[in-house]
Formats: C-alpha cells, sequence, structure tokens
C-alpha cells in the first residue's frame, strides 16, 4: 500500500475544491483533472495518511475496510504516476 | 548557450536624440515605452493605433541596447520565455530581449533598437507579462481565447495553441474581434467585461477598436467529427479556463491568487465545452439566442 505520509502534493499542481469537487491544474503542462467525491475527500485529508483515510472512507460510504484500503492505494498510485503527487 | 543578465545590464542609458515614447492602454491597464528611436517610433504607433493613448501609464519602460542573444533559441523555433527575479524586481528574458519590471518602471534591453519586428518581440511580450499582472492587481485575468462580439455581447472560444482559436475568429467575419489569442476580463460594477487586445494570434489585427464588451459566455475549444455543446462542472469550468491563463511563470503564487478570480468569472459566466467541426455553424450552438 502506498503510504500516504511519503506522498507531498505538487507545488507546481494549483488545487481548489469547488461545490464538492477538487480540480487539479498542472500548470506546466496546462492538464487539467476533475476528482470525484471520494477524490477529494482523500487529496483535501493526504495528511492523515492512507490507513486513518482508508478507515474514514469505509466509515462514510459504506465500503468494507479491505475495499477502501485497496481503492485509496489505487488512488494514491494514480495520483503519483499523474504527478500530482511526488515522493518524499 | 543561455545569458542571464544581472543588475548593471539594466542601468539607465540616456535616451538616444530624438527618441520618443508612446502608451498602449488595455481595457483601462496602461503601459507606455520610453526612448523609442524615430525610425520605427511611427511604425509602433501604427502597430499599437487602436491602443494608443494620452493616459499616464501605470508602469512606463525605457528601451536601451542589449545583447544579440540571451536565451538560445529551441530547434523547434518556438519562443521561449523565463521569469526569474532580480533584486527587487522581475525579469522577463526571450532570445533577443530581457525587461526588468520593478514598481511603476522598467527597462527593456532588445538586441536592436533600429528593427522593428525584433523591437516588437520585446515590446510585444512585455506588454503581455505586465498586462498579465496589472489585470490580477485590479481583479481580472487574461485568458488564451478568441474574443468575438455578436450583438454587442461577448463570446470567448479558449484552448492552448492549436484547439481553433484563430479558426473561430475567421469563421466569425461579422463579428467584432476582441482578439485571436489573448482577452482580457475585469470585472466592471459587478459584471465581467472583456476587452479588445492589441495581442494577435495567426489572423492580422486590422480594424480592431478598443473596447469593452459584457461577457455571454465561454467556450473550451474541443476539435470534434460534430458540433455539440457539452455542460462542465463548475470546478471543471475553473480548472479548465485557469489552464488558458497565460504566464504562469510564478504558479504557486500566482495561481493562488487567480483561481479565486476565475471562479467567480465561471460562478457568474456560463462556460460549456464547444465541441466543433471548424465550420461555421458553431455560432447557432454557441449562441442561439445571437443566430438568425
Amino acid at each position: 500500500m502506498t503510504e500516504s505520509s511519503n506522498l507531498r502534493r505538487n507545488p507546481d499542481v494549483s488545487w481548489r475544491t469547488i461545490e464538492g469537487q477538487s480540480v487539479l491544474v498542472f500548470n506546466r503542462e496546462g492538464e487539467v483533472q476533475v476528482l470525484n467525491e471520494i477524490g477529494t475527500y482523500v487529496w483535501e485529508h493526504l495528511e492523515e495518511g492512507a490507513e486513518a483515510l482508508a478507515r474514514n472512507i469505509s466509515e462514510r460510504y459504506e465500503v468494507t475496510p479491505g475495499e477502501a484500503q485497496s481503492d485509496v492505494a489505487e488512488f494514491l498510485q494514480d495520483l503519483r504516476r499523474s504527478g500530482a503527487l511526488l515522493e518524499g | 548557450m543561455d545569458r542571464y543578465p544581472d543588475g548593471d545590464h539594466f542601468q539607465a542609458v540616456p535616451p538616444p536624440a530624438g527618441a520618443g515614447g508612446f502608451t498602449v492602454a488595455v481595457g483601462g491597464l496602461s503601459v507606455g515605452f520610453e526612448g523609442v528611436l524615430p525610425g520605427v517610433l511611427g511604425t509602433c504607433r501604427d502597430h499599437y493605433r487602436p491602443f494608443l493613448s494620452d493616459a499616464i501609464p501605470q508602469v512606463t519602460f525605457r528601451l536601451g541596447p542589449g545583447w544579440e542573444n540571451y536565451l538560445d533559441l529551441p530547434p523547434d523555433g518556438y519562443l521561449r520565455l523565463e521569469e526569474r527575479p532580480l533584486g527587487p524586481g522581475r525579469v522577463l528574458l526571450s532570445h533577443t530581449f530581457a525587461t526588468l519590471w520593478h514598481g511603476a518602471s522598467g527597462e527593456l534591453r532588445s538586441a536592436s533598437l533600429e528593427d522593428f519586428e525584433t523591437l516588437k518581440a520585446g515590446i510585444e511580450n512585455t506588454l503581455r507579462w505586465v498586462v498579465a499582472d496589472l489585470a490580477l492587481e485590479s481583479h481580472g485575468f487574461v485568458l488564451h481565447a478568441s474574443g468575438l462580439v455578436r450583438n454587442g455581447r461577448a463570446y470567448l472560444f479558449f484552448g492552448h495553441s492549436g484547439a481553433g482559436k484563430s479558426t473561430v475568429a475567421s469563421l466569425s467575419p461579422d463579428c467584432l474581434l476582441l482578439s485571436d489569442d489573448l482577452v482580457l476580463l475585469v470585472r466592471r460594477e459587478g459584471t465581467w467585461m472583456a476587452a479588445t487586445t492589441p495581442f494577435a494570434g495567426t489572423l492580422p489585427q486590422t480594424h480592431k477598436q478598443a473596447g469593452l464588451y459584457p461577457l455571454a459566455a465561454l467556450y473550451r475549444l474541443v476539435q470534434a467529427p460534430e458540433d455539440f455543446v457539452q455542460p462542465l462542472s463548475l470546478a471543471e469550468a475553473a480548472g479548465r479556463v485557469l489552464s488558458c491563463c497565460p504566464f504562469v511563470t510564478d504558479p504557486p503564487a500566482r495561481q493562488d491568487r487567480l483561481f479565486p478570480l476565475v471562479e467567480a468569472c465561471c460562478r457568474a459566466v456560463p462556460v460549456r465545452a464547444l465541441h466543433f467541426t471548424k465550420s461555421r455553424t458553431f455560432w447557432a450552438l454557441a449562441a442561439p439566442e445571437a443566430t438568425p
């Protein structure tokens, strides 16, 4: 599982949450990524760490802890691959 | 090899004999240039004719001789622009010019002061840089868009290079052209307005008239095999618009100020994606109320 505590938001990605959706703008590339409700929750609460995120998502969105854990891990990997999150 | 000037490079130089100046006003934002040689002053004035102003400029740049090369030209020939801090000011650099800006004044150094095309590169890019910043100071912003006025209201078609901005403009000969490259958006008495700018993409900028027009709608250009309009969530709309705001040279700080403004504009004005086939039929979708 990707530990979100090892990940940080890329300072070259501007973001803002509008009407419950976080939108990420990759300043150099001009790309735009809009996150859904759960993605927005993860993005906004990144500092809590992957375990706590999965636990809270499991409680808030009625998914099993196992599903939440794998979904969070996958989502963090996606964000890392897209460059929205940086390691270290 | 790239060469970066230091503060000494921008020491003020006395203006050449007979040199003059001019002031350009864009949507109420004014920028002056002084020390222009008599041989090119008329051409500069002609180029910016609809935007010449007698107002006291908010920022004045003095021209002086510069190096032959600052930044190397990339193999693809695209213009390279870099901004970096220098002392209390900031420097904008490209191949043939370097401009230092601090407060209400600045120094522009050009590889040639006699050759209009070379000089224009420095003046034009300095103007774009400063207008984008002054706009932000006055709670507006500059957008990479084609701006067209139909029935007295401005329609903006925004996108990155190659999205079709100039195509949209060339397909609209009956509309007043604000710009086919960069449009200034400002709020006046609670209404978002679009301003004509001297900034051109690929279309000749003849017959431009400086003016401000109420903003009717913003369309993100998407080339497609058929014409249709797609609604955007407010979050996506704001993100798409922000991604087309130029001069993101100090991204984190500038974008943090820009994002709320862009969101406010997107709340006030419809923002949609326009999938279009590069035919004139797009107007029936973009402005049905203004299309016979």
